[in-house]
């Protein structure tokens, strides 16, 4: 499952990116409903891999924003919607720019979380430590979204995140409150309002996205598979697995100003998701890791492969709308807290 | 190249694609036309041209946000393309590393695979020893001070036994450089460590079975060399070294690879401290026969040790730092031959020996009786 959040992670924005297309060249049965397809060769994606490695290692590291763009630019490349690719604009400059920005501020909180536990204040540190850190949260996010938005674009025309701040931070201590007065089980409708807010304030120029769940539906389905992933010693877990991601891509839509709307429907299975991520962990583990870019380009081909478009609104009609966004030290914060943004 | 080929090409303003016919002049730019019989030039030498290459795409960008864009697949014109832009420097480092890569994929992972073992076996322990230069003396004090506070308060110190061991102590010089605070701690355990900066602590476990002064000396000559040639911080320095390249390495990486890769050199790090604890007898042995003590001593405490390890089930101990002792008893018993026995030795130890022993007659019942 960890590995599947990397997904959401490389595609020009989250969740939504599950899109795929008819891959004119494959001899694959998809249907005319499936226009996203993934590109991307593992061999292509290794090489990338190791030069970044290389590159990464000679500089003692100082190459990781360049090399994160770089990696970055090869998922959106490989990625098309009806035969034309995405593109990622970050580049590593903007990258490292936000990455020692990022660094400064972990520095400075966790200066002063060493300098308190040197008075012998060590509680007022944590305290410090963790409020900090779970304040930068909707920071985080909004930073990142932002960001990442901005500089994806499809056929010249920029993504976008419209979110406020103020809005995302009411949301997040409501939810976060919520969640740890009912030890967890508001997490549920916490991750549901999070979706439908970063989603709703999400354009592609002038048109826009919508995520439309309900808490109590996707508290239960979690509650189901828990337990009878339990009861089954995980087996259950591949068609868990399969629900979330069906209930993230089902309540997905794409809406144009003249009223015409796409909406996502996914095609993925249980036992798709069990040949997927077995047949993944077998690679990894029988090749020392080495086979690990295979495995990558295995699970884009598969979400890209399993999102139906339904609707008929016309593509070639979006017009180019939101502005640049160029300041990565959101992004780059999550990235050095191990922070999933993209849920 | 007069020959005019076809693109995609994107004007930044709507999300319609436009098919257009594309010519490179010789005066270095680029005519693009329409559909719509419309036609404009773009300079290749300008500054806001920028391009990509992926592996089957070029990717030309051009002006102020929003850009317009064209792709093309032509393989002879990427090529063509690509060719002038070297020829006008316009071809970075990593583009020209990434072709080369691509066209020997095989040779060039063995090679980089070669260059990473190479840094990881010869320059990582390298630059981690020069991490240690860095790190001044007093703070290994401030360290082993620091650690040492809280732990005394959930052992058991026993303050008579502890004065007889420091008395002991006096009639040995172990350690140049730092100041030795020696502990008895009334513990079960066969066992004895020591702080970075001076502290060493033995258990009454390992000091009751002590059959002589000479196993005592090379206990703390042992432990003394810890101190003196900063294993911990040594072991530490290793340690974040090898934890930051392989964070560099494999950084993004998957979960599986992260496993494997951190066992592999947490049990590089054990046998690095086995190396540490070969050179700890090895120096210990030295500094005994330095202090008028021979260094037979170090082989009779390792037996002791390898008995009281020999009841201990096998799979706990093969993997600790402190295994092997049958290799260490071999090279302890050689370097004992080769130092040879003393010319003088140390006879003042005897009395202390003597007195620390007496300590340990006392039956320990009878102490909270003696208390009040």
């Amino acid at each position: 499952m960890a590995s599947l959040t990397s997904v959401f992670a490389n595609t020009p924005f989250g969740t939504c990116v599950y899109l795929s297309r008819p891959p004119i060249h494959h001899f694959t049965m998809t249907s005319p409903l499936t226009r996203l397809s993934f590109k991307g060769k593992g061999g292509d994606l290794f090489i990338v891999l190791i030069v970044n490695m290389l590159l990464t290692f000679i500089t003692l590291g100082l190459y990781y924003p360049w090399a994160k763009a770089r990696s970055l630019s090869w998922y959106y490349e490989n990625l098309e919607l009806d035969g034309h690719p995405f593109h990622f604009h970050g580049t590593g400059n903007e990258m490292f720019k936000g990455f020692i920005k990022a660094l400064g501020l972990l520095v400075v909180i966790y200066g002063v979380f060493i300098f308190l536990t040197f008075q012998k204040m060590e509680v007022v540190g944590f305290l410090w430590l963790f409020g900090t850190l779970i304040a930068l949260l909707p920071f985080i996010i909004h930073g990142s979204y932002r960001y990442r938005t901005s500089r994806s674009s499809w056929r010249g025309i920029h993504f976008g995140y419209r979110g406020d701040l103020k809005e995302l931070i009411n949301l997040c201590l409501k939810g976060g409150l919520l969640t740890l007065v009912t030890l967890g089980i508001y997490g549920a409708w916490f991750a549901i309002d999070l979706r439908t807010y970063l989603i709703g304030h999400l354009r592609y120029g002038s048109s826009r996205f919508a995520y439309k769940g309900d808490g109590m539906e996707f508290f239960i389905m979690n509650l189901k598979g828990y337990f009878l992933t339990i009861i089954t010693l995980g087996i259950y877990g591949f068609w868990w697995q399969r629900d979330i991601f069906n209930y993230y891509v089902d309540n997905l839509s794409w809406e144009f100003n003249d009223g015409k709307r796409i909406q996502f429907k996914s095609t993925a299975t249980g036992g798709g998701f069990f040949g997927l991520l077995v047949g993944n962990l077998l690679l990894i583990i029988f090749t020392l890791g080495i086979g690990f870019a295979w495995a990558e380009v295995r699970m884009m081909r598969f979400v890209m492969e399993h999102v139906e478009f339904h609707g008929d609104a016309d593509l070639d009609a979006v017009v180019q709308t939101e502005l640049e966004h160029k300041d990565a030290t959101a992004d780059d914060l999550g990235d050095l807290m191990d922070f999933g943004i993209f849920i | 190249m007069e020959r005019s080929i076809k693109a995609i090409y994107y004007d930044g303003a709507t999300s319609r694609p436009q098919e257009v016919d594309v010519t490179i002049s010789p005066l270095n730019s680029m005519e693009v036309v329409l559909p719509n019989g419309d036609r404009f030039q773009w300079p290749l030498e300008h500054h806001g041209m920028q391009w990509e290459r992926t592996a089957n795409m070029l990717r030309l960008s051009f002006g102020e946000h929003p850009r317009r864009v064209l792709l093309v697949r032509d393989e002879l014109f990427i090529k063509s393309f690509v060719i002038r832009m070297r020829h006008s420097g316009r071809l970075g480092v990593y583009d020209r590393l990434l072709s080369f890569a691509r066209t020997g994929p095989v040779f060039f992972f063995l090679g980089v695979a070669a260059l990473l073992v190479c840094g990881y076996l010869w320059a990582l322990p390298w630059a981690a020893e020069r991490l240690v230069l860095l790190v001044p003396q007093s703070l290994d004090e401030r360290i082993g001070d620091a650690v040492y506070e809280p732990m005394a308060s959930t052992m058991n110190e026993d303050s008579e036994r502890t004065e007889a061991l420091r008395a002991f102590g006096k009639h040995v010089a172990l350690s140049p450089s730092y100041e030795l605070t020696y502990h008895v701690v009334d513990d079960e355990q066969v066992n004895a460590f020591a702080l970075p900066g001076g502290h060493i602590v033995v258990f009454t476990g390992l000091l009751d079975r002590m059959g002589s002064p000479e196993e005592l000396v090379a206990l703390l000559a042992h432990e003394a060399t810890h101190v003196e040639e900063r294993h911990s911080t040594r072991m530490l320095a290793r340690g974040m070294a090898g934890y930051l390249f392989l964070s560099l390495l494999i950084g993004d990486a998957n979960a599986v690879i992260a496993v494997i890769a951190e066992h592999a050199n947490s049990m590089r790090n054990m046998s690095y401290g086995r190396n540490l604890e070969s050179e700890a007898d090895a120096v210990g042995q030295e500094r005994m026969f330095a202090n008028g003590v021979d260094p037979e001593g170090m082989v009779n405490l390792l037996r002791l040790l390898e008995e009281q390890a020999a009841e201990l089930p096998d799979g706990l101990s093969f993997l600790s730092s402190h295994p092997l002792t049958k290799d260490r008893i071999a090279n302890a018993t050689a370097k004992a031959k080769e130092l040879g026995k003393p010319m003088e030795p140390n006879e003042a130890l005897h009395e202390s020996w003597n007195a620390l022993k007496s300590e340990q007659d006392q039956p320990l019942e009878e102490i909270p009786s003696s208390v009040n």
